[in-house]
């Protein structure tokens, strides 16, 4: 029996880990803390399977939510300790190539992103890289782009909904 | 924010699904949302969901193979690992492996199909938490309390089961029990037990015990009575 689970679990390692590491790697950028957080991240769906509710959303929604939440604390926590700057800098607005040659990807899925991705505007774009990625709360948005807390969550909001219509996510 | 505004509450939906709120103001968004009308509770939600069922199929964007040992090293700790109620695994595998193998199309016919939720009540909401937990107990006289509470929520659903109502002129009070000592968490009087009594509790904080006490009518700064049920928080 307990092997069947391992077995399971390997079977949902090997389809969401790309996606899980990513994310990580993409908010924390750093190799070290990225493998380290994703072991974490894993550790705690493997615990917490019995949690995961089907009426609340897909698997995938749940656990890349999970990844992302361990993603932003670890982050803050670095924040926290002052090691930020230093290590992270300002959320990066552009994704070095080099992250997206190795991904293991479905492509048809992959190029829809991609495009709907490219069709948020600039500032659109900006926030999401921020607020989603860069980890930061959207107070701290709009202090970093000097725009009011409104103009940053309606910002936030616009964003997320076009990429949804785009990728036909009812 | 002590007088909530359903559109300002709304607006936090987007920021709140992808983490970008401090965890003060989650905590506040979620006390607000527990209070919040049934159907602005469940606009959020729905907007949460949404938001989170996006982020998660925006994810192949940033797709990147983590390094072989990483499967091993957590292969061989799972495997160490002698937990039980491990059997939800193949389902939440399954799910997964249909949802990524079909792709963007079945990430939105799986939500498309689904019946249209209910409202969801407090109790859906604190379901619906990442962490929640149930505990239960048998009450003295007759009865079980069960407790469904999620610490990330900060609040729980009371729920007691055939639990005979107070003597006149008393109340069954609740505690929550930490370590600085017990704070009320409310009365329950022989007017509000029926056979299923239900009572949402917030702010659950570091408390570790939910305890119950028989106390006279109006209830008790401080429990005056032995504890006569108790739920572990932990």
């Amino acid at each position: 029996m307990a092997d069947q689970d391992v077995e399971a679990f390997a079977d949902f390692y090997d389809r969401t880990r790309a996606r899980v590491y990513g994310l990580v790697t993409r908010v924390l950028r750093d190799p070290g803390y990225s493998e380290e957080t994703t072991q974490d991240i894993y550790l705690q769906v493997w615990r917490n399977a019995e949690n995961y509710d089907p009426t609340a959303g897909s698997p995938l929604a749940w656990l890349m939510t999970l990844a992302h939440r361990r993603a932003v604390d670890r982050v803050r926590a670095e924040q926290a300790a002052g090691e930020r700057e230093s290590r992270y800098g300002a959320a990066n607005i552009d994704r070095p190539a080099d992250q997206v040659a190795d991904a293991v990807v479905e492509r048809d899925e992959h190029n829809q992103v991609r495009v709907c991705l490219d069709s948020l505007t600039a500032v659109q774009r900006e926030c999401v890289e921020l607020a989603y990625y860069g980890g930061l709360t959207y107070t701290q948005v709009s202090e970093r782009l000097s725009a009011n807390l409104a103009t940053i969550k309606s910002r936030i909001r616009d964003a997320i909904r076009s990429l949804r219509n785009c990728l036909g996510v009812t | 924010m002590t007088q909530p505004d359903p559109a300002e509450l709304l607006a936090l939906a987007t920021p709140y699904a992808l983490h970008a709120v401090t965890d003060d103001e989650a905590l506040e968004i979620e006390r607000q949302l527990i209070a919040a009308p049934a159907d602005v509770a469940n606009a959020f939600i729905n907007e949460v969901r949404a938001v989170r069922e996006t982020m998660a199929v925006v994810s192949e964007s940033t797709a990147l193979e983590p390094p072989p040992l990483l499967r091993a090293r957590l292969l061989d700790t799972v495997t160490r690992s002698n937990r039980r109620a491990r059997n939800r695994w193949q389902t939440v595998a399954l799910a997964a492996a249909a949802v990524i193998a079909v792709g963007l199309a079945a990430v939105g016919i799986g939500l498309a199909v689904r019946p249209t939720p209910a409202p969801p009540s407090t109790a859906a909401q604190i379901l619906a938490a990442p962490d929640v937990r149930t505990v239960s107990t048998p009450v003295t006289s007759s009865g079980t309390a069960t407790l469904v509470f999620s610490r990330e929520r900060n609040a729980g659903v009371l729920v007691m089961n055939n639990v005979v109502a107070p003597n006149a002129g008393s109340v069954y009070q609740m505690w929550l029990v930490g370590d600085n000592g017990a704070r009320s968490a409310g009365l329950i009087d022989d007017a509000s037990v029926g056979p299923s009594t239900k009572v949402v509790l917030t702010d659950l904080s570091d408390s570790k015990v939910l305890a119950f006490t028989v106390e006279p009518a109006g209830g008790s700064a401080q429990p005056t009575t032995p504890i006569f049920a108790k739920l572990p928080l932990a």
